[in-house]
């Protein structure tokens, strides 16, 4: 760290977001989060679905400019490190301002169906020509061609049509799937890694270039190991319940305490390490399961022996022992012991950052670690416009009166009632549960993460 | 097909950690090139399950084929002091190294961050572990399947009145290497940008790594007091899966125009009329009081239909949905043939695995009208003389 590079590796570019739900805008945030100036451009007309809901507890009678920028918790999470400017794309004013911002921008990210893209003159050929360096990038549901390229989706279905779904659940019952949003997150990070390729290309040729990713085929990519043995065995491999078909013991297994807890041995080398643990000794010389063919051929008779020891102690009591032996096994944490998770806090996943609406917003840890560019943390999600006329000053190079002509036309939109600032009802609570510093600063993440990893990494180890 | 070389030159050494064989994948597909540096007789990944039979009693890893495929392969024997120079010589021809997942393993292989870039600091070290290099858990063992239970989603699998199942085979593997490969793609930036050309290290913790594929899933609804549970397949009036006539779709009437048009398709397929009265139209939270009622005419609905006929009535009928397609269905999809989503049937470099064809799908990217090429799946060592040759000197 003596000579740190400083820089991070995205600062001086401009992003621009066209983004609804997850996918795009994820991907903008980690765009931002390592150093691009990321610029959400919203809408009042196509608001992202993320906006119109608001969060439960604001009463419908508050106006929608304001509920809008209380949203739900995730899109605190998806919209952290960038500007928002409101723009209406199908006015002439609008998409005028817009195509400034392009000209001055080097990304522009979106997750827009194909016909949306045409209707609002989105096209890569309608915007190559204002600035050829433009890496241009849409994260469709199907991509740009074949005879599923119109079709509607959200997150659920495509997962259900990638094969994913189908492989979780019980194999006796219907599959019970995943009960989130999946294709959108590796579908964001394709976007960041194909961007960042790009424009790796382009710091050496000056060429931009259009970049698709299909969520569908991601979905696919993720799910890969499964397909390729319904391809080489030309059958589909049926769901495997509360256990994987990795090894044996990998699974689920009850605890005395009313709770869950995984116990994975994957190799040999770890089941050696059961002759360790007091009271598997027995079992860890048992010959029925001395490899890892046998344990997974007599997976059922295992799981029995192994969950009558699972079953005497508690969650935490299984993996402590077993991690004391040098044994993969962790308990199946609920979303609050997550949140108040001491390992997370001390990597400082979660944060709590300035909030334009509200006196803090709780944000999600970015999953990248960079040990000399590490992702910085700055500034919660922005409030609806609530940089509209800045940007269009600073990047468009619009005077005050364009902008106030844009504003009084609904051409653009700014943030409203900017005095009124709320505190979500649950802070007092969370700020304890995940222990984080208050009132909330903007902070150097890498400071603390990585003086640790020099002192984990910094001897001869 | 050319192909896409947005990385053409760059070198990644792929040490064969589970956990970064799709990021290694991801490199290939973006045109770089991808070396498993694998010791005699190949990596263990090779022999990961489930296992398929080939004849002759062989076996060959759907886990190791299904991210193998493009990359090349060098054996190296590192327990003799030639090998070890060998393989350290090939380490300073390389931009990213993917190292083993145990860290001990890693500083006892002088395949750590420290170790590495003192022999070239120009090198990205991507390190996948299950709880990251800091922190109190930095030593602990993980799986797949902790990773998931760490992450708070396990708990939320599965059917309410029986335990939590697991997540899909290597899912948590899966998302870990999306991660290593952004942050890989981002260290490379940085370093094109620095003066020195400094590498540094990629730190990616699975706990994390799943994390970040969840924000809707779990600390959103526990910041709002809420501890999301196993819940029914059907999750609201119109939204979750549903049981055709063969199988499961997956339906999500949101929005309020697409409530409209499962509304009007279940007036006119099943002459429910009430289903269009107002009272269950606008925002979600109107239908919600009507779970039980609205559900009940989906079903019926649904099972009036295959699978694939309900996906595509309800496309037509501007219904977000998609059939729950078993992985086998894939193979059959019309969507993916039509796109030319899977490597060619004769492509010379169709994928093969011991002896078997292997042909999986060419990735999600489209550059500039380009897709990405697959290649074989090498035998270990199949590169020794091509990629080694010119280090021995």
């Amino acid at each position: 760290m003596a000579e740190a590079m400083g820089e991070l590796p995205l600062a001086g570019l401009r992003v621009l977001e066209i983004g609804y739900g997850i996918a795009a805008p994820v991907c903008a945030r980690t765009l931002g989060q390592f150093g691009a100036d990321a610029i959400r451009v919203e809408s009042v007309r196509r608001p992202d679905s993320l906006r119109t809901a608001g969060a439960g507890w604001v009463p419908l009678s508050v106006p929608w400019e304001i509920r809008r920028d209380t949203g739900t918790g995730i899109n605190g999470f998806t919209c952290p490190e960038k500007r928002s400017v409101s723009l209406e794309l199908d006015t002439p004013g609008g998409r005028a301002a817009f195509h400034r911002l392009v000209e001055r921008s080097d990304v522009l990210v979106m997750n827009m169906s194909v016909d949306a893209v045409e209707q609002l003159g989105l096209r890569y050929a309608d915007l190559r020509s204002l600035n050829p360096g433009l890496i241009y990038l849409n994260l469709f549901a199907f991509g740009s061609e074949g005879p599923y390229r119109s079709f509607r989706t959200w997150g659920g279905n495509l997962s259900a049509l990638s094969g994913l779904t189908a492989l979780v659940g019980w194999p006796d019952r219907l599959p019970s799937g995943l009960p989130l949003s999946f294709p959108d997150y590796p579908s964001s990070m394709w976007g960041v890694i194909a961007v960042v390729a790009a424009l790796l290309r382009r710091d050496v040729t000056g060429e931009g270039c259009e970049l698709e990713v299909a969520q569908l085929q991601v979905a696919i990519e993720c799910i890969a190991p499964s397909l390729a043995e319904a391809v080489l065995t030309g059958t589909t491999p049926a769901r495997s319940g509360d256990q994987t078909r990795s090894g044996a013991p990998d699974g689920i297994f009850a605890a005395d305490d009313g709770r869950h807890v995984v116990v994975s041995v994957l190799d040999d080398d770890a089941w050696a390490r059961l002759a360790d643990v007091e009271e598997l000794e027995a079992l860890a010389a048992d010959p029925a399961f001395a490899t890892a063919a046998m344990r997974l051929a007599h997976r059922a008779a295992l799981g029995e022996r192994l969950s009558a020891w699972t079953s005497t102690r508690s969650a935490w009591e299984v993996t402590w022992r077993l991690q004391e032996a040098g044994i993969a096994a962790f308990p199946v944490l609920d979303s609050l012991e997550v949140l108040r998770d001491e390992h997370l806090a001390s990597r400082r996943f979660f944060r709590a950052l300035p909030h334009a609406r509200f006196e803090a917003e709780l944000c999600y840890g970015q999953a990248v670690g960079l040990s000399e560019t590490p992702a910085r943390a700055t500034r919660a999600a922005p409030a609806f416009g609530e940089h509209t006329r800045e940007v269009l000053a600073e990047v468009a190079g619009m005077s005050d009166a364009e902008i106030e002509a844009l504003l009084a036309a609904g051409e653009a939109h700014e943030m409203t009632h900017r005095d009124v600032k709320l505190t979500r009802p649950f802070y007092g609570w969370i700020r304890n549960l995940v222990r984080l510093p208050w009132p909330p600063a903007a902070v150097e993440p890498a400071e603390v993460l990585f003086a640790q990893l020099d002192a984990t990494y910094g001897g001869d180890g | 097909m050319t192909g896409i070389a947005l990385l053409a030159g760059t070198r990644v050494l792929d040490f064969g950690a589970a956990p970064l064989a799709y990021a290694g994948r991801i490199f290939v597909e973006l045109g770089a090139e991808v070396v498993l540096v694998e010791p005699p007789g190949g990596l263990a990944l090779r022999a990961a399950p489930p296992l398929v039979p080939t004849g002759d009693g062989a076996t060959v890893s759907a886990t190791f084929c299904a991210y193998a495929v493009g990359k090349r392969s060098v054996t190296i024997d590192e327990s003799t002091p030639e090998g070890r120079a060998l393989r350290d010589r090939l380490v300073t021809t390389a931009d990213v190294a993917l190292v083993p997942t145990d860290p001990a393993e890693a500083r006892r292989r002088g395949l750590d961050e420290p170790s590495l870039r003192a022999l070239h600091d120009g090198l990205v070290v991507v390190s996948a572990t299950p709880f990251g290099l800091t922190g109190p858990r930095r030593n602990w063992k993980g799986s797949d399947t902790t990773a998931w239970a760490a992450s708070g989603l396990t708990y939320q699998l599965g059917d309410p009145d029986r335990p939590p199942v697991v997540a899909p085979l290597g899912l948590a593997d899966a998302v870990t290497s999306l991660n290593a490969a952004m942050g890989a793609m981002l260290a490379l930036r940085a370093r094109a940008r620095s003066a020195h050309h400094r590498g540094q290290l990629v730190d990616v913790s699975a706990q994390e790594a799943a994390l970040s594929v969840m924000m809707e899933a779990g600390p959103q609804h526990a910041i709002e007091g809420q501890v999301p549970e196993r819940v029914p397949r059907a999750r609201m009036a119109g939204i979750g899966l549903y049981e055709t006539a063969d199988g499961a779709v997956d339906v999500t009437a949101f929005l309020p125009p697409q409530w409209d048009a499962l509304a009007a398709w279940i007036a006119e397929e099943l002459g429910i009329d009430e289903a269009t009265l107002d009272v269950f139209r606008g925002p979600i939270t109107a239908r919600v009081p009507f779970n039980d009622v609205i559900n009940g005419w989906i079903n019926e609905l649904a099972s009036r239909y295959d699978k694939q006929a309900f996906f595509l009535e309800a496309q037509r009928r501007g219904l977000p949905a998609g059939a729950v397609n078993e992985v086998g269905d894939l193979l059959h999809d019309h969507h993916l043939r039509a796109i030319g989503a899977w490597h060619s049937e004769d492509d010379d470099d169709e994928p093969r695995a011991g002896g078997v064809a292997c042909r999986l799908p060419v990735g999600p990217l489209v550059v500039d009208g380009a897709r990405a090429v697959g290649g074989p799946i090498p035998e270990p060592g199949a590169h020794d003389d091509e990629v080694l040759g010119p280090l021995r000197g």
